[in-house]
């Protein structure tokens, strides 16, 4: 399923928050959404999740509107995960992560339940805590249930507004790594983030916006040069050797 | 048997056992199964008369009436995730009481009885509107505009009451404010019950919102759950239950705010699954409330909110004692 924003304009109380973005998220890649603060990318995210309506331009999900179609349809073909999620109010772990199920109330069977959330607590290594309480869990371990219940939807697009922002290095990399397998599944995933770093090293593609506007997309060695450093971010770069942003994590031999 | 069936089960037949003993409790010495038999072929002994026209309606309002005051309760606590949201805590009992009273007082309800249970639901309905208005400025402001709400509602409805010519007029303002079912008749349950039931109905059927709800808006949006499909279900349902209680029997307190707290730690933290036990649970409470101040203890007999509050004040002192030193 291809999700495409067709143009998309948004200005709230005088300001100018998106200015015609036109970007597609295809199955099979992972789409970073990156720029400074302010340049409209949970914005952006939230319209593409059909929580925002745009003032001109349309959402298509495999070219139908986003904003016709029924609630319950497209709870199961598009799942998001937000930047801050309210506290958790002592559910268990599993109990969580079958909220990501609700859209499927009516269309899978209680096994097909079952299964999914398991393969999802077991893609986040969070099989081992299912029955504990999630008021007992600690800051990362909270952000990892919150993406297994993302996961749990298995719809074939993936939303995630900086699910990494919470982590340590070692987390973050296991995460960004998830979305690569959910993106070789076939599933089409688009990520805001703000480390850029991680955007090369995980993300198929990347959008770049800056004042509401797209500036780049692309390949992340096309889209990251010295050029859109200075110009979007107004930073300088240092090179070193073949890497392609200023400083590049590695898979470390420790896993959480 | 898991531990929420056992909860339901527990409950259920506690409920039965309490509404049985409603039936038989009273100063009348009469057989319980005699008189409702002599009441369903239609024999007019004393003992169908006692059953038929004033221990059933009784039973049958407190079973209701407590069965909604839980739900709502649930309900509302799921909605605006906030354990203190109460119809009777933010003042939405108290809202319906004001519009029962000045319905029935100017005689309007006279010539026109839906105008009893209409004018309390309305009052009812416009403070959980005024309330959800004001969630957004968080729990603080929520709770405060509840208290305001209370002390407004009882304020005109003193006022209300001084006002018309009735030597009873400060018994009266007792029985809207703390609630009481001794005066119920098969009237009173007729006005009620399609409110209560209907009410009861639609807060049932926000379960699973609710529980799309923990996650907050955004995702329970995402996921096919607009919030205002849930906010007006709950109000609607909410103002249907509580006016439709009130009406008949005045604002009976802390029930809702109970029940959920009491049956959490049973039941467990999904919003869906706290609805039908606290229903069960303020049914049984009210049922066990009415036993209660049918007892010859002060020869009067004690409004109903009072042993409510009696009984619910240390459960909830109990629940904030253990939530202290926690971010709300």
């Amino acid at each position: 399923m291809i999700l495409q924003t067709d143009t998309i304009s948004l200005t709230l109380q005088g300001h100018r928050l998106l200015n015609n973005i036109a970007l597609d998220v295809r199955p099979g890649e992972v789409l970073g959404l990156i720029g400074p603060n302010g340049a409209g990318k949970s914005t952006l995210l939230r319209i593409m999740a059909g929580l925002l309506r745009p003032e001109t331009g349309r959402v298509l999900l495999d070219g139908q509107d986003l904003f016709t179609m029924p609630p319950e349809k497209r709870g199961r073909h598009l799942a998001y995960l937000p930047q801050e999620a309210p506290a958790a109010i002592g559910m268990s772990v599993r109990d969580v992560a079958m909220l990501g199920r609700l859209p499927h109330r009516r269309t899978a069977s209680a096994e097909q339940n079952e299964t999914a959330v398991q393969q999802a607590l077991d893609a986040v290594g969070m099989s081992a805590f299912a029955d504990r309480s999630s008021a007992r869990l600690s800051g990362g371990e909270r952000a990892r249930v919150l993406l297994a219940r993302a996961l749990a939807v298995q719809a074939p697009i993936l939303l995630a507004d900086e699910p990494v922002a919470a982590l340590d290095p070692a987390q973050a990399l296991t995460v960004m790594d998830l979305f690569g397998q959910c993106a070789a599944q076939g599933q089409a995933v688009a990520v805001v983030l703000h480390d850029l770093a991680l955007a090369a090293r995980f993300c198929t593609r990347i959008a770049v916006l800056s004042q509401g506007c797209l500036v780049s997309i692309g390949p992340p060695a096309e889209v990251l040069t010295d050029a859109l450093f200075a110009e979007v971010y107004g930073v300088a770069v240092r090179r070193c050797g073949e890497v392609a942003v200023p400083w590049s994590l590695v898979s470390s031999a420790r896993r959480p | 048997m898991s531990r929420y069936s056992l909860t339901v089960a527990v409950l259920s037949a506690l409920v039965l056992a309490l509404a049985i003993l409603s039936l038989a409790a009273g100063p009348a010495g009469i057989g319980v199964i005699q008189g409702l038999s002599d009441m369903l072929h239609g024999r007019e002994t004393i003992a169908a008369t006692i059953i038929g026209q004033i221990r059933l309606p009784r039973m049958i309002l407190a079973l209701l009436i407590g069965g909604t005051l839980g739900l709502s309760g649930a309900a509302l606590q799921g909605l605006v995730r906030n354990p203190l949201a109460d119809p009777g805590v933010l003042g939405i009992s108290g809202c319906g009481a004001l519009g029962a009273v000045l319905v029935f007082y100017t005689g309007l309800s006279a010539v026109w009885a839906p105008a009893l249970p209409l004018a309390a639901l309305s009052g009812a309905g416009l403070a959980t509107l005024l309330l959800l208005a004001l969630t957004r400025g968080g729990t603080l402001v929520l709770v405060l505009a509840g208290a305001a709400l209370g002390s407004m509602s009882a304020a005109l409805l003193a006022l209300t009451l001084n006002l018309v010519p009735s030597p009873y007029a400060s018994y009266e303002i007792m029985h809207w404010l703390m609630g009481s079912l001794s005066r119920a008749s098969l009237h009173d349950v007729l006005i009620a019950t399609p409110g209560l039931l209907i009410g009861s109905a639609l807060l049932f059927s926000t379960g699973r919102s609710l529980d799309a709800l923990t996650l907050g808006e955004d995702v329970a949006q995402t996921m096919g759950f607009p919030l205002r499909a849930v906010q007006w279900r709950v109000v609607l349902g909410t103002a249907l239950a509580v006016g439709s209680g009130v009406a008949v029997a005045g604002g009976i307190g802390f029930v809702g705010l109970v029940m959920p707290h009491l049956l959490r730690p049973l039941a467990g933290a999904r919003p869906s699954r706290l609805l039908l036990p606290s229903a069960l649970g303020g049914a049984a409470l009210l049922l066990a409330a009415d036993l209660f101040v049918r007892l010859p203890v002060s020869g009067a007999e004690l409004q109903l909110g009072v042993v409510t509050s009696l009984i619910g004040t240390p459960v909830f002192f109990w629940q904030v004692w253990r939530l202290r030193g926690r971010p709300v």
